[in-house]
C-alpha cells in the first residue's frame, strides 16, 4: 500500500534540547490518522516539518515520496492547519481565502463553496480579528479544503468547536477517508481521537511510544484513556500523572 | 507560470491590508501636503520681499524638499509586507500568523520575497508617478511668477525619475530588514525617525566620509540638489548604485535568513 504521508526517523533540535527523537510513522490514505500525546510532545513540531515549516535536523517528512518544499502546487495535494484560521486579522475571510486560492490557481468559485461548507457563508465580509476561536477554526478548515486536497494535515482540529461543530468535523474526515483520502489530526484528546481514528500514533518526550491500528494500541487496556496514560507516562510507568 | 500566481496573490494580499492604505496615504498626501505648506511660505516670502527667510524660492527646490514624507510612505509599506505575515491574530480568533499560509500556500520562499519586493516597487512607481508631478505642479501655481527657476527646468525629469527610485530602494531596503526582525515596530521607529526627523547617517558623516556610503545618503543626490549639506554626497549615478548595491545585498541576506529559518 502506498503512504501518502511518511515520516521517517525525524530528529528535530531545539538549541541543546532535543525535542523529537526518531519519529517514524505513516498516514496511509482511506485512513484517519491520530497523532495523539500529551501539550509539548512535539506534535506541532512534527506537523510542522512534515509541511516544510521547519527544519528537522535528521530523518525526512514526505508527501508521496517528496518533500513538501518539492511540491508546485502544494494545496492540491496536501490542506492544512496549524494554530488558528493563519488569516491576518485585518483581513476578511474571504479576502484571506481568495489570495490562498489565488496562490495555487484554485478556481476563485472555491472560496465561496468552502465557506459554505465550513458554515461561515454569512460571514465571509468579517474581519477575521473579530472572529471567536470557533470561527477561526473552521476558516482555518475552510483554507485546509480550498483546493481539494488529497490529504488533510490538520493540528488540534477540534479545538474551540462546539459540540455540533465536533460532530461535524468528526463526519468531514470520516467522509474523507471513506473516499479514498488521507487524514492526519493530531490532538491531545483521547476521546476525540478514538472517535474518528484508524490508525493511531502516540507521542510523549518526543518519541513514538506506540504506533498501529487503534485496536492493537490498546489491546491489554481497559481503555484508550488507560492505554494512554500507561504509554505516555514518564518513567517509571505510574498510573494516571 | 507558478511565480505568476505568487505574484497575484501577492497583489492581491497587499490591497487588502489595511495598513497598505496607511503607506499610500503618507506617501502620496504627505509630500502634496508639506509642498503646499511649503510653497504658501515660500510665495509669502516673495510678496512681502523677505527671500532671506525661506532657504530657496524655486517652485522645484520647494516640491523636492517634501521627498521625504514619501520616503516614511515607502519604508511604511516596505515595512507591512513583511510584519503583517509575522502579526500573530487575537487569541480570541485562535492565535496563528499569516507567515503559516503563506509558506504552506508557497514553500518557495525566495518566490514569496520576490513577490513581495516586486508588489512593493510597482506600488512605489505608481505613488511616485503621480505624486511627484502633482507636487511641482502644485508648487508652480502656488509660488507663481517670480520664482527663481521654472518646473520645466533641466534635471527635474530625472531627479524626479532619482526621486522614484530612492523610494522603491527605501522600501526594499525596509522590507529586507523587517525580515530580520519580524516585527514592523523596530524598522518603522528607526527608519522613520531617520529619514524624516533626524538623519543618522548625516551626523555621522560630519565625522566620517564614509558615512556618504550609507544606504540613505548613498542615494540622496538622487533627487536632491545642490544644496551646501550634501555638497560631499556621491554623484547621482554612483551614489544610486551604491544605494542599489545594497538593497541588492540586504535582500539577499534577507532571503538566505528566511530559507534557512524556522517559520
Amino acid at each position: 500500500m502506498v503512504a501518502m504521508l511518511s515520516v521517517e526517523r525525524l530528529v528535530k533540535r531545539r538549541g541543546s534540547r532535543e525535542i523529537l527523537t526518531d519519529i517514524t510513522f505513516r498516514a496511509a490514505p482511506g485512513r484517519v490518522t491520530g497523532l495523539l500525546g500529551p501539550n509539548g510532545a512535539g506534535k506541532s513540531s512534527t506537523l510542522r516539518i512534515l509541511l516544510g515549516l521547519d527544519r528537522a535536523d535528521a530523518g525526512t517528512a514526505l508527501v508521496n515520496g517528496q518533500p513538501y518544499r518539492h511540491l508546485r502546487r502544494p494545496l492540491r495535494t496536501v490542506g492544512s492547519m496549524l494554530d488558528g484560521s493563519g488569516a491576518h486579522r485585518s483581513r476578511t475571510a474571504r479576502n484571506h481565502l481568495s489570495w490562498v486560492a489565488r496562490s495555487n490557481g484554485i478556481p476563485k468559485r472555491r472560496v465561496a463553496e468552502v465557506l459554505d461548507q465550513v458554515g461561515l457563508g454569512g460571514a465571509g465580509r468579517t474581519r477575521v480579528g473579530r472572529f471567536s476561536l470557533g470561527m477561526g477554526q473552521r476558516l482555518g478548515l475552510a483554507t485546509a479544503l480550498l483546493g481539494e486536497p488529497e490529504a488533510l494535515v490538520l493540528d488540534e482540529p477540534v479545538n474551540g468547536l462546539d459540540p455540533e461543530g465536533i460532530r461535524w468535523i468528526r463526519g468531514l474526515l470520516r467522509g474523507h477517508a471513506s473516499s479514498g483520502g488521507t487524514v492526519l489530526l493530531s490532538s491531545h484528546l483521547m476521546s476525540e481521537v478514538a472517535e474518528v481514528a484508524d490508525d493511531l500514533v502516540v507521542i510523549a518526550g518526543g518519541r513514538v511510544v506506540a504506533n498501529g491500528p487503534i485496536r492493537e494500541v490498546t489491546v491489554g487496556y481497559p481503555s484508550l484513556e488507560d492505554a494512554f496514560f500507561a504509554l505516555t507516562a514518564p518513567e517509571p510507568t505510574a498510573g494516571g500523572r | 507560470m507558478t511565480f505568476r500566481n505568487t505574484l497575484a496573490a501577492e497583489v492581491r494580499k497587499t490591497a487588502t491590508l489595511p495598513a497598505t492604505f496607511v503607506a499610500l496615504a503618507v506617501a502620496v498626501l504627505g509630500p502634496i501636503a508639506i509642498t503646499i505648506l511649503n510653497a504658501f511660505t515660500v510665495r509669502n516670502a516673495l510678496r512681502t520681499g523677505r527671500v532671506d527667510l525661506v532657504a530657496d524660492t524655486s517652485p522645484v527646490e520647494t516640491a523636492f524638499a517634501a521627498i521625504p514624507l514619501g520616503t516614511v510612505g515607502a519604508v511604511i509599506l516596505g515595512v507591512v509586507v513583511i510584519s503583517s505575515e509575522y502579526t500573530v491574530n487575537s487569541t480570541n480568533a485562535g492565535g496563528g500568523r499569516q507567515l503559516t499560509a503563506t509558506l504552506t500556500a508557497t514553500p518557495g520562499r525566495l518566490r514569496v520575497l520576490a513577490a513581495k519586493a516586486t508588489v512593493v516597487v510597482l506600488l512605489v512607481a505608481v505613488v511616485a508617478t503621480l505624486t511627484i508631478p502633482a507636487s511641482l505642479l502644485l508648487a508652480g501655481q502656488i509660488i507663481g511668477s517670480g520664482a527663481s527657476t521654472p518646473v520645466g527646468a533641466d534635471g527635474v525629469l530625472s531627479r524626479s525619475v532619482g526621486a522614484g527610485i530612492y523610494w522603491a530602494l527605501t522600501a526594499l531596503i525596509a522590507l529586507a530588514v523587517t525580515v530580520f526582525t519580524r516585527s514592523g515596530i523596530v524598522p518603522i521607529v528607526v527608519l522613520v525617525v531617520n529619514s524624516s526627523l533626524v538623519s543618522v547617517s548625516l551626523l555621522l558623516s560630519y565625522l566620517t566620509s564614509l558615512a556618504w556610503y550609507l544606504p540613505d545618503l548613498a542615494g540622496i543626490r538622487l533627487f536632491a540638489g545642490h544644496l551646501t549639506t550634501f555638497d560631499n554626497a556621491l554623484a547621482p549615478l554612483t551614489g544610486g548604485l551604491v544605494m542599489a548595491a545594497w538593497a541588492a545585498g540586504l535582500l539577499t541576506v534577507a532571503g538566505a535568513v528566511l530559507v534557512r529559518r524556522d517559520a
